[in-house]
């Protein structure tokens, strides 16, 4: 990670800018809408996904402190992801758990709890009736650094 | 089904606040289908936009619209290919898109 920001670093202009976007390394809540009901169903927590954005983090720490970068910017918005059905839900996280994955082990140990969370979100929509919406949300972190 | 992703614009928002696009060469790594290419790319004088995913790349030509072909190219490489081809000092603005991990 940190030989890619050093590369990057060459491959930017003297007066460029390095803009980084990557989620905060925390659970994503999941919420179930209906008129103005919430229902807060639990959260996706993926814990390949928030080591690796731990790492993004800690390497961000290291090219300021290595005088490579400063940053110039930051800040943190909510990314939102609307789904009609848990069916759909699953097969979007199942997606991302392959794309995403590292191994072999990490599917696997990702994968069952990711499904047990659709399981019990397919539940509550079930339950909730027609028009119900699923909603997953995300705080993702940007910044803007400067080569230095 | 539709799956809508950020149909606030807070990433949009939030990009666009961080640089001026407009006549910059951007390279973008990690860009995927294009989901994150398509909020600046019309704002910038060049785009490379690289993933390692071909199935995605693929993805992402198909939908480049057409008054972005002139200035938008897709590439599937790794970026640590793509940096050992490439010159320095290329580039006005990079943008890892969800790829710093």
């Amino acid at each position: 990670m940190v030989h890619a920001l050093e590369e990057i670093h060459r491959l930017l202009k003297q007066a460029g800018k390095l803009i980084d976007i990557h989620p905060v390394a925390e659970p994503s809540p999941i919420e179930i809408h209906l008129g103005e009901k919430i229902e807060r169903v639990g959260d996706l927590s993926v814990r390949q996904w928030c080591s690796d954005y731990q790492h993004a983090d800690e390497a961000l720490t290291e090219i300021k402190q290595r005088g490579l970068f400063m940053i110039e910017r930051e800040g943190i918005f909510n990314s939102l992801t609307y789904y009609d059905s848990a069916a759909e839900m699953r097969t979007d996280w199942k997606a991302a758990i392959d794309k995403f994955a590292r191994d072999a082990q990490s599917i696997a140990e990702s994968a069952p709890q990711a499904e047990a969370m659709a399981a019990r979100v397919e539940e509550l929509m079930q339950a909730a009736g027609s028009g119900a919406e699923l909603i997953v949300g995300e705080r993702v972190h940007i910044s803007r650094l400067k080569p230095i | 089904m539709t799956i809508r992703t950020d149909p606030e614009n807070n990433e949009t928002r939030a990009l666009l606040d961080m640089a001026n696009f407009g006549g910059q060469h951007v390279l973008e790594i990690g860009c995927g289908d294009g989901r994150v290419t398509w909020l600046y790319a019309d704002k910038a004088a060049h785009v490379t936009a690289i993933d390692p995913s071909a199935k995605l790349i693929t993805l992402a030509r198909q939908e480049l619209p057409s008054h972005l072909q002139d200035h938008v190219e897709f590439h599937n490489a790794t970026f640590e290919d793509f940096a050992t081809a490439s010159k320095p000092s290329a580039f006005d603005i990079v943008i890892l898109s969800w790829s710093l991990c």
